[in-house]
């Protein structure tokens, strides 16, 4: 009897605590994991410039592109954000600029130029669920989710493709596009590996993929991630070209003035 | 401006520069007419090919040395243009329109040089398409050209701008940023009869080849340049502007000659002001203009359009699943009615003093934002009139698009803004190549 009292208190005890005893060997709780890989997947650097095509293709195997110059300047770690899009391609887009002022506590600002009408059109942007250009790809997958947003469980350590990683589920507090988010995460540069994101059947419905990684100047980068939308079997690749870090690109790159005249000497 | 923009444009082989890749368009637009009037066809009021062409070419390079034999020294021009970081856009359509028998044009869309000749300016002369302001097909401080005959047959939107030629003076100083725009009269194109019908008082009512109005611009003499200033800034996410504008009215608004029906365009004075920014989970925008017509300043002229007031909000949310909607809704106010009225004579056409219009955009995405499906909706309780505008486009792959929509003018009165449009209500098609 007292045996089975004493294991039901350690088996409470593991439920209870069980998580933070994992942790403790790692040091890091899934919140701390989570909170890293935020600042390694979208904060590195201070600034970063890349040549960004996407490609997005249909369960049809129907190929579309995306050509696009990205520029991106950071105001604080883990907080407000400036980026600036030029469009290469395709070429009923060409010349199209589009910027965004990202603020974690609240909604971004977003402009969009269209260089037919020689219009600085503001984007409502409360919506950071929609698709980014069309891609399967949401605002959000592009520029970042405060890890605030959801509670997160480090559900085990794993193995993929050869690197260490954390396995951690995460539970929107308010209502979301997903109701549950499983990410892989490096444990070494915290870089995302993997992510499925689930829907109200608890489906898998979007999955993304990291299927490069390389040094850019001495930063980690995914050079090429992959979302595919596993309910509709279109994905969308992008690739990031000619990343540089840290270039010193200034405020004044981030205004309407530029959104007009695109800076030549950052697009090209 | 043009011609110097155009031999610069030209002269670039001899320099040895190249010029960058053309891009653009072709396009096939076909509008069946669903309604009779007098204009000159009855089935299609849209019938037409076209081929729009753009480059630009961007000067680089420091030490720049020229491959002509003509010179062995350094091209200074050019050396200057590189050094100030300059551009020379190109955009022209070749058009053939079916309308007028297959007739084939050249319009000159943009032909102009940008360039930053200090740190906090930049310029850009030449032919261009100007547009300020917080409007959605409302417009009140913009008072740059548009063709609303492409608007009403169907043509893409792009093509409701009509190019200035102007000279764009930018300066962006810390306390505000400022735009000054010089340029010669340039009216907005309107129905005139023979393509689309509309309110004609000499013929008094919907006309269409029967009108014969003549249009006088003001002759082209720098008295009668054209001048328009935008002073903005952003405070936080909210946007503030002001707006002058000192030129003609841009439509046919006053007489000057009853018996010769001649029409003409007053000088007009145009203040506002507007703010932008984002509100309850959407952007909201404010607009004001006081349209000051300075021939008719006391209103006591018949003859001449009166001062005018107008006020636009607007509100756009996105509603998530691609579904945007947009509100907006423009007041316009006729200063010194009184006198207008009391100045009127027995047989002339009474305006309203007030006009309220309301209109509606939604638009919704469909397969990865490849199906677009949108309402625009205009309505005005006052003139018991209104427009509607349904549009859907397919982008069939990243090069071909086709776009199917139609153009519903309607209206209880012939005289009022889109009732004297409703017998040119037409569906029209496009397909659109893009290289």
């Amino acid at each position: 009897m007292k045996i089975v009292k004493i294991f039901i208190i350690s088996l409470t005890f593991l439920v209870v605590f069980g998580h933070k005893l994992v942790l403790a060997q790692g040091g890091l709780s899934a919140y701390d994991i989570i909170t890293q890989s935020r600042l390694s997947f979208f904060y590195a650097g201070d600034d970063m410039k890349a040549k960004v095509l996407m490609e997005l293709v249909n369960k049809n195997g129907q190929k579309r592109v995306r050509e696009l110059t990205m520029l991106r300047k950071d105001y604080e770690e883990g907080g407000n954000q400036k980026y600036f899009m030029y469009f290469h391609q395709p070429a009923d887009v060409k010349d199209t600029t589009f910027m965004v002022y990202k603020y974690p506590d609240k909604d971004d600002d977003r402009w969009l130029f269209i260089p037919a009408i020689n219009l600085v059109k503001r984007i409502a942007a409360n919506d950071k669920y929609s698709s980014f250009v069309g891609s399967d790809f949401t605002y959000e997958d592009v520029s970042g989710r405060k890890p605030e947003e959801d509670t997160h469980t480090l559900l085990r350590k794993d193995i993929l493709d050869g690197k260490d990683c954390y396995v951690i589920e995460s539970i929107p507090k308010s209502a979301s596009e997903y109701t549950k988010r499983i990410s892989w995460i490096d444990a070494t540069d915290f870089l995302p590996l993997k992510e499925e994101f689930y829907d109200k059947q608890n489906e898998v419905y979007r999955r993304f993929e990291a299927q490069e990684i390389r040094g850019m100047n001495g930063v980690l980068t995914i050079t090429k991630r992959v979302m595919k939308n596993t309910k509709t079997g279109h994905r969308s690749e992008a690739t990031f070209e000619d990343v540089e870090y840290n270039l010193g690109i200034g405020d004044d790159i981030f205004s309407e003035r530029y959104l007009r005249k695109a800076p030549v000497q950052w697009i090209k | 401006m043009i011609i110097m923009s155009g031999a610069l444009f030209f002269n670039l082989e001899e320099v040895g520069a190249d010029v960058s890749k053309f891009h653009g368009f072709a396009e096939m637009d076909y509008g069946a007419k669903v309604s009779d009037d007098n204009t000159k066809r009855d089935n299609f009021n849209l019938l037409e090919q076209r081929l729009q062409l753009k480059t630009m070419y961007t000067f680089e390079g420091e030490n720049y040395e020229p491959r002509g034999v003509h010179s062995h020294k350094p091209n200074v021009v050019y050396g200057y243009l590189a050094e100030k970081s300059s551009v020379l856009n190109f955009k022209g359509d070749f058009t053939v329109d079916e309308y007028f028998s297959g007739k084939t044009d050249f319009e000159l869309r943009e032909l102009n040089i940008t360039l930053t000749p200090y740190r906090l300016m930049d310029a850009q002369f030449g032919r261009q398409i100007i547009t300020w302001g917080t409007g959605d097909y409302l417009f009140v401080n913009d008072l740059f050209p548009k063709d609303y005959i492409s608007f009403f047959i169907g043509r893409d939107d792009e093509y409701l701008k009509k190019p200035s030629d102007a000279m764009k003076l930018s300066f962006y100083p810390s306390p505000a940023n400022v735009d000054f725009v010089v340029s010669p009269f340039e009216p907005n194109t309107i129905p005139e009869g023979d393509r689309l019908s509309f309110f004609d008082s000499f013929q008094g009512g919907i006309a269409g080849v029967n009108s014969d109005r003549d249009l006088l611009e003001p002759p082209l003499q720098l008295s009668n340049n054209e001048y328009a200033l935008r002073i903005y800034r952003n405070f936080e996410s909210n946007e503030l502007a002001f707006y002058y504008f000192r030129g003609f009215d841009k439509n046919p608004t006053s007489y000057k000659d009853e018996a010769a029906r001649q029409l003409f365009y007053p000088r007009l004075d145009v203040y506002g002001t507007s703010l932008r920014g984002p509100t309850s989970g959407g952007i909201g925008n404010i607009e004001f203009g006081y349209y000051n017509s300075r021939e008719d300043s006391g209103g006591n002229n018949r003859l001449i359009a009166n001062s005018l007031f107008k006020v636009l909000t607007g509100y756009e949310k996105d509603l998530g699943s691609d579904l945007k909607i947009g509100l907006q809704y423009l007041y316009e106010q006729t200063s010194d009615y009184g006198n207008y009225k009391a100045n009127l004579l027995p047989t002339d056409f009474v305006f309203d003093e007030s006009r309220h219009l309301l209109a509606q955009r939604i638009t919704k995405l469909y397969k990865n934002q490849t199906i677009a499906v949108s309402l625009f909706n205009f309505y005005s309780p006052s003139n018991r009139d209104g427009y509607v505008r349904p549009t859907a486009s397919y982008n069939i792959s990243d090069q071909w698009k086709a776009t199917l929509g139609a153009n519903l003018p309607w209206g209880e009165d012939d005289l009022t803004e889109f009732g004297q449009m409703k017998r040119n209500k037409n569906v029209f098609f496009r397909a659109r190549y893009s290289f």
